[in-house]
């Protein structure tokens, strides 16, 4: 009896379960397949309330860590200074309603919620060649692809979605991909 | 001591030049064979002659063409983030620096005997182990996106065992910042000018050899002396001044150029006059690599030093040496000044591979107005005077290490000028040991005098 009642609440769930992509981002023309971002588009008719978590940025080496973050929009972002110099954070862009956060010394933090979709650009004006990237996202299906260009989003239910791959350096791709459990889908970008 | 230099003084002029007179800078720069980790033939047929992906290489402001991230191994030195092109003008604008000192040093030792007849006929042999005979410190890399810069600085040993360092070259030029890319590029500085910068091959495999084009010295009571170093008024070898240069359509090559004239003048300035020189050329390749790199609907050999192309150009150059006076002493021992008003010199260019064979050659004709005014400045004669000179030049790789050349060359003055016209022809056999040293052993001789010959040997290192 048991049996048969785990087997019709399995049965019932099943639109439910959730898969994953994964696969591979080809970037050509720079060093690495690293920090491409492989994310869901809209969802229609879907919302998603952002984490009450907040991310976090680091600044340390006169480096931005991670170099670029996805987040899904209204997520908040720490900014910690762990070098032993000042630093500043500011996004040149508009979809980050131009942001300044100042500067502030070793240890501390300062934060920004990003409340709009947006790929951010960061920088530092102590430090001119410090750049990193937020990108604010519609949805919390993403991922940032490792050196090797691989990636993996879990926990996607399974549907057809339009899958895009953003880069900081190189042109976006989409391609549109029907989750059904373990589904992989690979990529290609350029100049 | 008078201008009228004819039959063996201009023979014996002419084996000193052979001895000691500076050929036009050619560049072998093992700071982009650091930069890309790669070998100096993917530039060079055998340094420093370039081959047509070298070419490319350099008008390109010395960036691989379709140049990629991956492709430079030693990182550069960022200046500023790329985002922080959003900011501008309210940021500087975002550069970067080599990520190493981007130096070079080019060595080149001579051993040279040569033979020439004195004003007596008396032969004079000298055998000089010229070790070093130069050395060249290069400095080149990129700047950012669009900017590059090369440097040279030359020191060389004076017979004299005085020794004396020049500027050869400095400029920082701006690539494909407007328009379409490659079509504008503009340099300033002190430069060897891309009116005759593309002959390359002309004295990459002949290293040792008076180079007809850049010597004929027009000055002269009857209209010039024949040739000369420090006395030279024909094609520069190199320039201070702008240069505007470009690739359209992946096989046309355009110059302008606006550069010091004659100088200095008897005020200290470099420049002898209110007057700017300017010169053009336009050239089209037939086949073969494009100018900028392009190879789309062509079948090119793995072996990068071939090709079957044709390139040909026309060139000129406009000269004002209003105000620059050349003392001279005339036919009676009074002393006059002569200036060279205008001259232009007018030339056509022209180069064809086929496979391991180039032969290439340039023909120039010159013309000068020379004005010559007395002790009390009247003027008391003014003509214009022609002069002809042209080379055809042969190279040939025999196997990769093993590269043969044989030019001929010519100079021919004005008639008035009484002068001997000059007949040249000039042998090399050049060998790799690596992709960096090479040795050559350069035969040249003086086809009107065959008293007149200089034998060298030469080793040659960058690093």
């Amino acid at each position: 009896m048991k049996a048969v009642i785990a087997s019709l609440i399995a049965l019932l769930a099943l639109p439910l379960i959730a898969g994953d992509i994964h696969g591979k981002v080809t970037a050509h023309s720079v060093r690495n397949s690293a920090d491409a971002i492989v994310y869901v588009d809209k969802i229609a008719g879907k919302t998603f309330p952002p984490p009450a978590a907040h991310a976090k940025i680091d600044q340390k080496n006169m480096q931005f860590l991670p170099h670029v973050l996805a987040v899904v929009a209204g997520t908040t972002v720490d900014f910690l200074n762990s070098d032993a110099v000042l630093h500043n954070v500011f996004s040149p862009d508009a979809c980050a309603d131009h942001f300044n956060l100042g500067t502030w010394p070793q240890g501390q933090s300062k934060s920004f919620t990003f409340k709009k979709e947006c790929f951010a650009s960061l920088l530092c004006k102590v430090h001119s060649e410090m750049e990193g990237f937020v990108a604010v996202l519609p949805t919390p299906y993403f991922a940032v692809t490792a050196a090797d260009g691989s990636y993996d989003i879990k926990d996607v239910p399974d549907g057809t979605y339009t899958v895009k791959v953003w880069h900081p350096k190189l042109k976006a791709a989409t391609k549109s991909v029907t989750v059904k459990g373990a589904t992989e889908a690979s990529f290609e970008i350029a100049k | 001591m008078s201008m009228h230099r004819r039959g063996l003084g201009f023979l014996c002029l002419l084996s000193a030049l052979l001895i000691f007179i500076k050929v036009p800078s050619a560049s072998a720069i093992p700071a982009f064979a650091r930069k890309y980790e790669t070998s100096c033939q993917t530039c060079h047929t055998g340094f420093p002659k370039l081959n047509p992906f070298g070419e490319a290489f350099r008008l390109n402001g010395y960036r691989m063409p379709k140049e990629t991230e991956e492709q430079i191994k030693i990182k550069p030195v960022s200046l500023g983030a790329e985002a922080y092109k959003k900011m501008w003008p309210r940021a500087i604008y975002p550069s970067d620096l080599p990520g190493q000192v981007p130096l070079a040093l080019n060595v080149k030792m001579a051993s040279v005997y040569a033979s020439s007849l004195d004003d007596s006929g008396h032969t004079i042999v000298h055998n000089d182990f010229q070790f070093p005979q130069e050395a060249n410190l290069f400095a080149g890399g990129t700047l950012g996106e669009h900017m590059s810069f090369l440097g040279e600085v030359t020191w060389s040993e004076n017979p004299d065992g005085s020794s004396s360092t020049e500027i050869e070259r400095l400029h920082l030029q701006a690539g494909s910042f407007i328009g379409p890319e490659h079509l504008f590029n503009i340099k300033i500085g002190k430069f060897a000018a891309d009116l005759d910068d593309g002959f390359h091959e002309m004295w990459l495999s002949t290293d040792n050899g008076v180079d007809n084009l850049f010597t004929f010295n027009p000055i002269g009571l009857h209209g010039g002396t024949g040739l000369s170093d420090a006395g030279a008024i024909s094609l520069p070898v190199n320039v201070k001044g702008i240069e505007a240069y470009g690739v359209a359509k992946h096989r046309w090559f355009y110059t302008v150029g606006v550069v010091n004239g004659l100088g200095p003048s008897a005020s200290g300035n470099v420049d002898g006059n209110a007057s700017k020189d300017v010169y053009a050329r336009v050239d089209y390749k037939f086949g073969g690599m494009g100018l900028d790199g392009d190879s789309t609907g062509v079948t090119l050999p793995p072996e990068n030093w071939r090709e079957r192309s044709f390139r040909v150009g026309v060139l000129g150059y406009h000269g004002n040496g209003s105000g620059v006076d050349f003392p001279l002493t005339d036919d009676t021992g009074a002393t006059v000044n002569v200036q060279d008003r205008t001259f232009n010199r007018a030339g056509i260019f022209a180069s064809w591979y086929y496979d391991d064979l180039n032969v290439f050659g340039v023909a120039m004709s010159g013309r000068d107005r020379l004005d010559t005014f007395a002790a009390d400045g009247s003027l008391s004669n003014a003509q214009s005077f022609r002069y002809n000179s042209w080379f055809v030049q042969s190279d040939y790789v025999i196997l990769p290490p093993l590269q043969a050349s044989l030019r001929y060359e010519s100079v021919t003055p004005p008639g008035a000028a009484g002068v001997k016209s000059l007949r040249a022809l000039n042998a090399s056999m050049a060998y790799f040991f690596y992709a960096n040293v090479k040795t050559m052993v350069e035969y040249r001789r003086d086809l009107s005098e065959s008293k007149n010959y200089q034998l060298s040997t030469i080793l040659r290192f960058a690093f």
